[in-house]
């Protein structure tokens, strides 16, 4: 790994956008972390430690500008540089907040959004919607300031713990946006739900 | 034309191999694709189950012992348009031991099967049976579960199929020496990782190296990570992929996860596909996705 340039050792190309190095960074920090699942079974803890100083470093250097620029001459530099690893995935970048409202997301897989097939939004869609996001629900609470009590109620559909329809609205708008979906398409699909289900319970509900 | 042919394997017992094998092939049937699903499961057959079949006695067993030399004719119906099947036949011990002639009868009459895919079941451990009922696929993907018990296993999976790919590519005798020598995580030459094999086997230059470099090129496993229940599990996958290729030299593509849902038990139990017993569930939204993306992915990715 030693003679691996920084791009290399983040499995990023040349030419990527802050964010993306961000996010590769997150993912190797993660990956090669002491209690990682992923590689204890094949490198020592020594080995482990050195790549982790190695992805460090490949980050400090990365995320500064200034030594990224200078950084870059000397590769250029160098007698024809290796060729930059293929990219099997392709970032879920367009639609993402900006990486710093977020902190490091996931990288996404190239999913297609191929839940058309489906007419409601229902508390599981906007679960998935999230987890292709790489988002947990403490991450959208700390972004929409909701509480996350009401977010799990909203994904569980546990309509009966929400409170009165005006705020629900406001709830799914917000998660909405911070799982890429478009709002009001959300909003209007799953208020539908809620409003049949409410009704459906308070008619089941015996007069006073 | 020749269908593309899926192994689905991935080294431990239990992941969901035969889960998921069963329901991407009958997701791919669902999509209009001609499927014939496979049950190379020599010494635990139970793809008839998670198809939602009842187990025959015509089945690969046959065409293995060469009681049935056309495999076309073990190729049976199932109930659901599009999609046929091989079952593997009731356990039987002896049959696991494979002779590699009829190991090549086999891969030669699975693309032979009149049909756009051939999903293969693969069973679990790192026999070198297994590890070539797995090679039979053109296109590989390994199920894993975000569980150390299971990425370890995955992992002596990968390296079993790795040295057994380079193994057929390289026929000199000293290469095989090499490549021996190397599955000896002690070995004097200092061979740790099979990146370090494969440059080893470089050294030797010529023809030979050419080969394996190609072997390990043209090997790109799927990775599907089953029973997610967290982001991180779901970032694990991303993570093997990267270890995949620091560590083993290969470019493995994370086709996807399935979430951990009780519909799926609840299935298993009624004998169903899931992708049929529960269409809109968590785990056949993301089964559905993953054979869709197989479908539009490039075929014979790795041979």
């Amino acid at each position: 790994m030693a003679e691996q340039t920084h791009y290399e050792v983040l499995d990023v190309p040349r030419d990527a956008e802050p964010g993306e190095i961000e996010r590769a960074w997150a993912l190797a920090a993660a990956t090669w972390a002491e209690d990682s699942l992923a590689v204890y079974s094949l490198f020592g803890a020594e080995d482990a430690a050195g790549v982790r100083e190695r992805v460090e470093l490949a980050w400090r250097v990365l995320s500064d500008p200034e030594a990224r620029r200078d950084y870059d001459a000397t590769l250029e530099a160098e007698p024809a540089a290796p060729e930059p690893p293929r990219r099997v995935f392709a970032a879920a970048a367009e639609a993402a907040p900006p990486a710093a409202e977020l902190g490091p997301a996931l990288r996404g897989l190239d999913d297609p959004d191929d839940e058309a097939e489906f007419a409601a939004f229902d508390g599981a869609r906007l679960r998935r919607a999230r987890l292709r996001r790489g988002l947990e629900l403490d991450q959208i609470a700390s972004i929409t300031k909701i509480n996350p009590t009401y977010l799990r109620f909203l994904e569980e559909e546990h309509f009966a713990g929400l409170p009165a329809p005006v705020y629900v609205r406001g709830f799914l708008v917000s998660y909405a946006r911070c799982v890429g979906l478009e709002p009001r398409s959300v909003a209007a699909s799953y208020m539908q739900r809620f409003f049949v289900a409410t009704r459906a319970s308070e008619r089941a509900k015996p007069s006073p | 034309m020749a269908p593309r042919t899926i192994a689905v394997g991935g080294g431990k017992g239990g992941v969901g191999k035969s889960l998921i094998a069963a329901n991407l092939a009958v997701a791919l049937a669902d999509e209009g694709r001609s499927v014939v699903a496979v049950d190379a499961d020599l010494a635990g057959a139970n793809l008839h189950s998670c198809l939602g079949e009842r187990a025959r006695e015509a089945c690969l067993a046959d065409f293995l012992v060469g009681r049935e030399p056309d495999l076309g004719k073990l190729v049976a119906d199932a109930r659901i348009p599009n999609l046929r099947w091989i079952g593997s036949g009731p356990v039987h011990a002896g049959f696991a031991k494979l002779r590699p002639a009829r190991h090549a009868e086999l891969a030669r009459g699975l693309r032979a099967l009149a049909c756009d895919f051939v999903v293969i079941d693969v069973g679990a451990g790192v026999h070198p049976e297994v590890v070539d009922f797995f090679g039979l696929g053109d296109e590989g993907v390994l199920v894993l579960l975000p569980e150390p018990t299971a990425l370890e296993n995955t992992y002596g999976f990968l390296r079993a199929t790795l040295h057994r790919r380079l193994e057929l590519a390289s026929p000199s005798e000293e290469a095989q020496a090499r490549i021996r020598e190397a599955l000896d995580p002690r070995n004097e030459r200092g061979l740790r990782t099979p990146l370090d094999l494969l440059r080893d086997l470089q050294s030797l230059g010529g023809d030979e190296a050419a080969r394996c470099e190609d072997a390990l090129r043209r090997f790109r496993p799927r990775l599907v990570v089953n029973q997610v229940r967290s982001v991180d599990d779901i970032r694990l996958g991303f993570s093997v992929a990267s270890v995949c290729r620091k560590y083993f030299g290969l470019d493995a593509e994370y086709l996807g996860y399935v979430n951990y849902d009780d519909c799926v038990r609840r299935a298993v139990l009624a004998r169903e596909p899931v992708v049929r017993a529960f269409p809109e569930s968590d785990a056949s939204v993301y089964l559905k996705r993953i054979a869709r993306k197989l479908a539009a992915s490039a075929p014979g990715a790795a041979r």
